[in-house]
């Protein structure tokens, strides 16, 4: 694939990722929320609310699409060296991270169709889920493939 | 389809990392190849062959399954 990129972005998005989904989770548990009480006060919170909100929103986006760039970065990296099998492992891996998503997607819409329709939040964060589902699923069958499963054959 | 790689690498006396670097591929590859989870191109084939002077009929051979 002509479109991927140098090697050392693996180790780019192997940081910023999991840096991401950090600060996402902290934003998530309210974390975040109590750290700015802290530094600014209760205050903050009341008398400025719209800076309150902003700086929220900052980094609610900020954590999100580091923790996407993070994981494309890795998703879509060389190897060190990029040869035919590491190619056919890649489109493999693609093809089970596909299947492994279309499978998520039928079992989360016959549960809906059974237990009753979601959430609106509840829809999103179903679909959040399949988009991270599809890369993590990939990330971890290639790199098991290619790194994990030939040093135990050796 | 079978493949006597490793004999054949072993009777050059050629680890899997050199013949890796002769012909350009990493050394999961060639991993791969030997223990029968990866069926090379023709081109890689034919350079792997080339790499170890033998003909690549002697290297790779069909099974019945195939």
């Amino acid at each position: 694939m002509k479109f991927l990129l140098p090697h050392r972005f693996k180790k780019i998005g192997a940081i910023i990722a999991p840096l991401g989904f950090f600060l996402w989770f902290c934003m998530q548990m309210g974390f975040v929320t109590q750290f700015l009480i802290f530094l600014f006060g209760k205050s903050f919170n009341e008398q400025r609310e719209f800076s309150y909100h902003l700086v929220n929103v900052i980094i609610a986006i900020l954590s999100f699409f580091s923790f996407l760039g993070g994981i494309y970065f890795v998703a879509f990296s060389k190897e060190k060296l990029e040869d035919e099998m590491v190619e056919r492992t890649r489109l493999e891996s693609f093809q089970f991270s596909a299947l492994v998503q279309l499978i998520s997607i039928i079992i989360g819409f016959l549960s809906m169709s059974v237990l009753g329709e979601p959430s609106e939040s509840g829809l999103m964060l179903f679909f959040i889920v399949l988009i991270f589902l599809f890369w993590l699923c990939f990330i971890c069958r290639f790199n098991y493939t290619l790194h994990i499963k030939i040093k135990n054959e050796k | 389809m079978k493949n006597n790689l490793k004999e054949e690498r072993i009777k050059k006396e050629l680890t899997q990392v050199q013949l890796a670097e002769i012909v350009n591929v990493s050394r999961q590859t060639i991993i791969s190849i030997e223990t029968n989870r990866y069926v090379p191109s023709v081109l890689l084939s034919l350079k792997v062959a080339n790499a170890l002077n033998i003909k690549v009929e002697n290297l790779f051979e069909l099974e019945n399954s195939d």
